[in-house]
């Protein structure tokens, strides 16, 4: 009867002890977080589609606005800036006109009309958040996870990188005239006009 | 008689009222010296969470709460006895970092039925209605900041190794999906071991010991925190590796700051604890004021920190006076 009580005992100690440790593979759990219903393209697709293309003609002149950040930069971040959060990142939705001074590695160099100041547009590294917040448009609590949110900013990117850019980067030649729509993320407390870099969302080359 | 009706009528309604609107008003200033505000965060083992849950408490205080600090030591099981003593001692909001994701909502829910706000700082739930706010790092973005800056350094080429933060944390795959969202797009760069380390200094530095045995050809290691950075820094110069391998991390904590400047270090992504902590503080303090329309999630910008800009910043935020 002893003999009964202990092998139970014993059956039921290892029951609980099997159960009570579990391993899961990284990639398990990473597939399991990066899987969600919300679908981050179809979101993106429509906001370029809708919201972002009716708005596109809010920008403001690129020279325009490195003027005006010069002269008084707390009002002109607080007039043209949008930004999700608390921070010193905030993104401006910009448009310009000028003439491709060179073509790099990386970026586009383009010297606007009636500016000696060259501006930059990124032709390699067309990632963060400006396109997704330049406007404004899009509010963080529409998301039940940001790493939802964060895919926006990614599609949006990756329409940028199909849709925008391999024509442009084909056809642009140094001299060209461009005009351009885009988004750039700038730091309210440390403005580094050296480092300007618009990221394209439209880009015409006139002929 | 009329007259005399009017004042026995009018005059005893009008003195109860006074009187009514007199004790309201002290009973509102006595409650508020009285109120009870718990900081209930993730780990005290990892400097970053002292100055969070410290900042956190100082600026409750300051606007004149009885605080207390709970280490959960980054346990989700100590973490609920946190919250059941926490509202059990009568606690009239929680300021709050979770230690799991999505283990952490049943905590957050016990809470919400003790009618106790919960504001959440620099760790999020996966609930966008259990608390009452969630004041969060810009991870994704910060580490999209510092992936670009990576593949600068690295000539769009080399081996590396990542080192993760806690699995059950969003933070630790917000960091690790924006570094890759970048890094991904250049096939020179290979990623040969990736690893969790639970956000550690010395897990770190042991997994790097340890990764270095299978390859000691890495050029670089991509920390999801800064004490994870320090743990692998240290391992790089005990295998006398550090001269050749670039590390970066997450945080701006003090010591990789330091790094930085000695050129130890290649770059961090700076967050604000203390922006955090102060807001979570404040919106508690708005909300014992009657203020309800809280942003369910509000994101706080991570800076990017480089041997040429580190001059800007010091450990845990900016040099200037506004963001500390």
């Amino acid at each position: 009867m002893k003999i009964a009580k202990y092998i139970i005992s014993i059956v039921v100690m290892i029951v609980v002890a099997y159960n009570a440790v579990f391993f899961k593979k990284l990639d398990e759990v990473k597939a399991s977080r990066t899987t969600t219903a919300f679908n981050a393209a179809q979101y993106a697709q429509t906001f370029w589609n809708t919201k972002l293309a009716a708005n596109l003609d809010k920008a403001t002149d690129i020279t325009k606005l490195l003027t005006m950040l010069s002269k008084d930069p707390a009002k002109t971040f607080e007039t043209y800036s949008h930004a999700l959060g608390i921070g010193n990142l905030r993104c401006f939705l910009v448009k310009g006109k000028g003439v491709i001074a060179s073509i790099n590695e990386d970026d586009i160099s383009v010297l606007p009309d009636s500016s000696k100041q060259a501006v930059t547009l990124a032709t390699e590294y067309i990632f963060g958040n400006a396109v997704r917040d330049a406007t404004g448009l899009i509010n963080i609590n529409e998301f039940t996870n940001t790493m939802d949110f964060n895919n926006v900013s990614a599609e949006l990117n990756k329409i940028i990188r199909q849709n925008v850019l391999p024509s442009f980067k084909q056809q642009a030649k140094k001299g060209s005239v461009i005009e351009f729509i885009g988004a750039v993320e700038l730091n309210k407390e440390h403005l580094d006009f050296s480092h300007v870099e618009i990221v394209p969302m439209k880009i015409e080359i006139d002929e | 008689m009329k007259r005399l009706l009017v004042i026995k009528i009018f005059f005893p309604i009008t003195t109860f009222l006074v009187f009514f609107f007199i004790s309201g008003c002290k009973n509102d200033s006595s409650d508020k010296g009285k109120k009870k505000v718990a900081v209930i965060v993730s780990t005290l083992n990892n400097p970053w969470f002292v100055v969070l849950a410290q900042t956190a408490a100082a600026q409750a205080q300051s606007l004149g709460y009885e605080t207390k600090i709970f280490d959960s030591q980054n346990n989700t099981s100590l973490e609920a006895d946190n919250f059941e003593n926490a509202i059990a001692s009568g606690y009239n909001a929680i300021l709050f970092n979770p230690t799991d994701a999505d283990g952490s909502v049943v905590n957050v829910l016990k809470a919400n039925a003790a009618s106790v706000p919960v504001f959440c700082m620099d760790r999020e739930v996966n609930s966008t209605t259990a608390a009452t706010s969630q004041i969060l790092s810009d991870n994704y973005s910060g580490c999209v900041a510092v992936g670009k800056y990576f593949v600068e350094q690295m000539n769009k080429q080399g081996n590396y190794v990542e080192i993760l933060g806690l699995v059950g944390d969003n933070n630790t795959w917000n960091r690790s999906k924006g570094f890759h969202s970048v890094v991904d797009f250049y096939p020179g760069l290979k990623m040969v071991a990736q690893q969790s380390a639970d956000f550690d200094r010395n897990k770190a530095m042991e997994v790097i010991e340890s990764l270095l045995q299978a390859h000691p050809d890495i050029n670089a290691v991509f920390c999801g925190n800064d004490a994870m950075a320090s743990g692998a820094y240290q391992a790089l110069v005990a295998a006398g590796k550090a001269n050749g391998v670039k590390v970066f991390g997450f945080d701006g904590a003090e010591d990789v700051i330091n790094s930085i400047k000695q050129k130890k270090i290649a770059a961090t992504g700076m967050q604000f604890p203390k922006v955090m902590a102060q807001t979570a503080a404040n919106y508690a303090d708005e909300y014992f004021k009657g203020k309800r329309d809280f942003p369910k999630k509000m994101p706080v910008a991570v800076e990017l920190v480089t041997q040429e800009n580190v001059d800007d910043y010091m450990g845990y935020g900016k040099k200037d006076n506004t963001q500390k």
